[in-house]
């Protein structure tokens, strides 16, 4: 056991300079004055007030989780009959099926975007139908795996003792298949909706010029005008937002479990 | 008692395997039946295909006077405590019974009352909000009883429930399996392929082998009068030995004719004979049915077992020669040679064809030189005929260093023992001291070196040797003439006994005429 706790060490010391490092370094930005050196800081809070503060950063917020919402509910509509639909299918074909669905997954994402850039620049959709069209097809791969997973895992001999126990195909999935799958879903929304809330690439190059995300506006912020500890601020309160959508989709599954 | 279930002229077949050849049962109200047999004879296939889980490929099962081969499994009035529980990990012990009544839609106090009585029924009052996977085995187990019994079937199912708890449990859950189907009052069908479980919970044991019932009949019946000698070898621990009956009550086996209880078979007829090993008395060996030696021992507890040896195997006694090698040297070549005189059966010249190869490894001829490095044989020449007598054999080198050993021709000795049907061939033969020191093992090589074989005088399939006597101590022989003698396996019978005897000892049997069980031949699978 001790052995095996030292051979963690290094993984220890690259999260500690690559990951806890950064994000102190975020907190340090969105907390601080503009013109910092090493030595003096000038804390002030007015960063977040800036944010709050204006009705267009607030719609861009709201843009984001509205979009971020909807990619995950459809994703999960069409998402959860696929992966039911695979598990269902023979071993072979189950992989087969995987690889066909994790096959796009290899090609960059940029690439793909791209493409969908060509095909619907020809049509009349809005540029948020087109982000939303876009945000689905790239993060569909990641709900249907998640809840495939949980579904194949299920003991087929719990549904013949549903059976068994008088409920027919529809309520045995109602009451054994789709509780015990609520672990799969639970990853399956927290994997598409993370990216979904932060994706910049895919607002951009399919929302065209006028439509920003909060993601957008981050890399605006960092990018262009050089303004880091707003872009901080801004990082800090996206990430605020998503962990507390994650606990309360843990406290979502919990209490299910229990039902 | 009325008939609830009737499987007819049931038959499965897996893969163009068949399962289930065509198999007739009927099983009646309120009994305890168990379907017993090893893995793959069929018993749980019989089981899904009344649950409804499987469809057989013939025949029709007829349950409550209803032909239900096209209801499905959901509509049965038929449970099943499954071999590994399947209880739904996501649900407690409350919602993991009640879940049958909710897909009822029963009324939530009727639900309430229901699955407390089942707790109580079995021993888990208090348990409701448990989680169950952190129940124990037999808890659980507990749990997939009471999921099945709340919806009142007519038929519980169960499908070796007991297969995954530790002996002490399982017996506890024997006898609290049997106590709950004698207070609910339905029929339980009971899959397993432990005979003491099957003896100690059923009213009715059906014994399948191989896609078919053997025998149908209470505990009783099925270990005091098994049908067949696999039913006889299943249940219980059995002696079996071929028999013939010479007319009704008068069987006739190890050249004996003993009294017995069994009648209606033909004159004369082949039969197994079965006696358990429980039913011998051992006695003074004069006051015996039968004498023989106590072979083994073994503390069982209550009782020892005992392997008693009631006749030798039919047995050759051979000379072993150990005389030790001289090498022969070629100085010149720097080299040397040796070989041992050897037997040779007079039939193997003519049957077996045999090459320098054979002679060179029946002498035992080597050669090697100054540095111990092997040399190979080049040349063997010989004046062997094919009549008895002492040839000379001569084993060379290409350098000539060459040695010359006598080879003994003879004519085949074989016994043969036709009352057991066996025939034994051995040949004497020459030996080194050194080789008997480095054996490894010394009855498995004198077996070799003897050429001992035993075989059937019938079919001429081989027959084990089981038994090589000699009386010499392999790290310190000496040159000599000693005697080897190889031994089939005699008749032996278990028997249990409350006395201790120690190996060796000289013991009578008794038995009566009731202690002996009269089969049937069982008749060759097509």
């Amino acid at each position: 056991m001790k052995s095996f706790f030292r051979m963690s060490y290094p993984y220890i010391l690259w999260i500690a300079i690559f990951i806890v490092a950064p994000m102190f370094m975020i907190l340090l930005y969105a907390v601080t004055r503009s013109g910092n050196d090493t030595l003096t800081f000038t804390f002030t809070l007015d960063n977040f007030a800036r944010f709050f503060s204006d009705p267009d950063f607030i719609r861009v917020l709201l843009n984001s989780l509205r979009i971020a919402l909807f990619t995950t509910i459809f994703c999960l509509l069409i998402g959860y009959p696929a992966a039911l639909l695979i598990a269902n299918l023979s071993d072979r074909a189950q992989t087969m099926m995987l690889m066909l669905l994790t096959l796009p997954m290899w090609i960059n994402m940029l690439l793909k975007t791209y493409a969908w850039r060509g095909i619907l620049l020809s049509t009349d959709f809005g540029s948020e139908f087109k982000v939303f069209i876009g945000m689905v097809y790239d993060f569909l791969p990641f709900m249907i795996i998640q809840i495939h997973t949980a579904i194949a895992k299920l003991d087929p001999n719990l549904l013949v003792a549903a059976y068994d126990l008088g409920a027919n195909k529809w309520r045995s999935f109602l009451k054994v298949t789709l509780p015990l799958s609520v672990p799969g879903i639970i990853s399956g929304i927290t994997l598409v909706f993370l990216p979904a809330v932060s994706s910049f690439v895919i607002p951009k190059m399919l929302g065209g010029g006028d439509y920003v995300l909060i993601g957008n506006l981050i890399e605006i912020y960092f990018q262009q005008t050089g303004d880091w500890n707003f872009g901080s601020a801004i990082s800090l309160i996206m990430a605020l937002i998503i962990i507390l959508a994650m606990w309360a989709t843990k406290k979502l599954d919990r209490s299910a479990q229990e039902d | 008692m009325r008939k609830l279930i009737e499987f007819r002229n049931i038959v499965k077949k897996f893969d163009g395997q068949i399962v289930l050849k065509g198999v007739n049962l009927n099983i009646y109200e309120n009994e305890f039946v168990t379907l017993l047999g090893p893995s793959g004879c069929g018993k749980t296939t019989l089981l899904r295909i009344l649950g409804g889980f499987l469809e057989q490929d013939e025949g029709t099962v007829i349950f409550d006077g209803q032909c239900i081969d096209n209801v499905p499994p959901y509509k049965r009035e038929i449970n099943t405590v499954f071999q590994r529980y399947a209880l739904f990990p996501h649900l407690n012990v409350y919602e993991n019974i009640a879940f049958g009544l909710r897909i009822k839609k029963t009324g939530e106090d009727i639900i309430s009352q229901k699955v407390n009585r089942m707790l109580s029924l079995v021993n888990l009052e208090g348990y409701g909000k448990r989680n169950v996977t952190k129940l124990s085995g037999g808890q659980q187990q507990r749990v997939a009883i009471a999921r099945a019994l709340v919806n009142e079937p007519n038929v519980l199912l169960l499908d070796e429930p007991l297969g995954a708890l530790d002996l002490k449990l399982r017996k506890e859950m024997q006898r609290e399996l049997k106590r709950i189907q004698q207070e609910v009052g339905i029929t339980f069908i009971y899959v397993t392929h432990d005979q003491e479980e099957a003896l100690t919970m059923s009213d009715k044991i059906v014994v399948m082998n191989a896609g078919s019932i053997e025998q149908i009949g209470t505990p009783l019946e099925i270990y005091n009068e098994p049908a067949n000698a696999y039913v006889a070898r299943f249940i219980g621990e059995s002696n079996i030995v071929d028999g013939v009956m010479v007319q009704d009550y008068r069987v006739r086996f190890d050249d004996k004719t003993y009294e017995c209880a069994d009648f209606g078979f033909r004159p004369d007829e082949p039969v197994d004979v079965l006696i358990r090993p429980e039913d011998f008395k051992v006695v003074k060996p004069r006051d015996g049915v039968m004498r023989g030696e106590v072979k083994s021992v073994v503390f069982k507890g209550v009782h020892y077992e005992l392997m008693v040896e009631t006749r030798t195997g039919t047995s050759k006694t051979v000379k072993m020669n150990v005389v030790a090698q001289h090498d022969i040297v070629n100085r010149e070549a720097g080299e040397k040679i040796s070989a041992n005189d050897f037997y040779v059966d007079s039939d193997d010249l003519i049957n077996k064809d045999m090459t320098d190869q054979d002679f060179i490894s029946i002498a035992n001829a080597q050669a090697w030189d100054d540095e111990n490095r092997d040399i190979s044989l080049t040349h063997v020449s010989h004046n062997i005929e094919n009549r008895p007598g002492i040839y000379l054999i001569t084993f060379g080198t290409e350098k000539k260093t060459e040695v010359t050993v006598k080879v003994y021709v003879v004519h085949p000795e074989y016994v043969e023992d036709p009352r057991h049907n066996i025939g034994i061939s051995a040949l004497d033969f020459f030996i080194t001291p050194d080789e008997i020191m480095e054996s490894m093992a010394i009855s498995t090589d004198l077996k070799t070196w003897a050429s001992a074989e035993a075989w059937n005088l019938q079919d001429d399939s081989p027959v084990e040797i089981t038994d090589v006597k000699f009386d010499f101590d392999p790290a310190t022989i000496q040159e000599g003439s000693y005697d080897i003698t190889f031994a089939t396996q005699g008749r032996e019978y278990k028997v249990e006994t409350t006395s201790a005897h120690e190996a060796g000892d000289r013991v009578g049997l008794s038995f009566g005429p009731d202690d002996i069980h009269v089969m049937h031949k069982e008749v060759a699978d097509a």
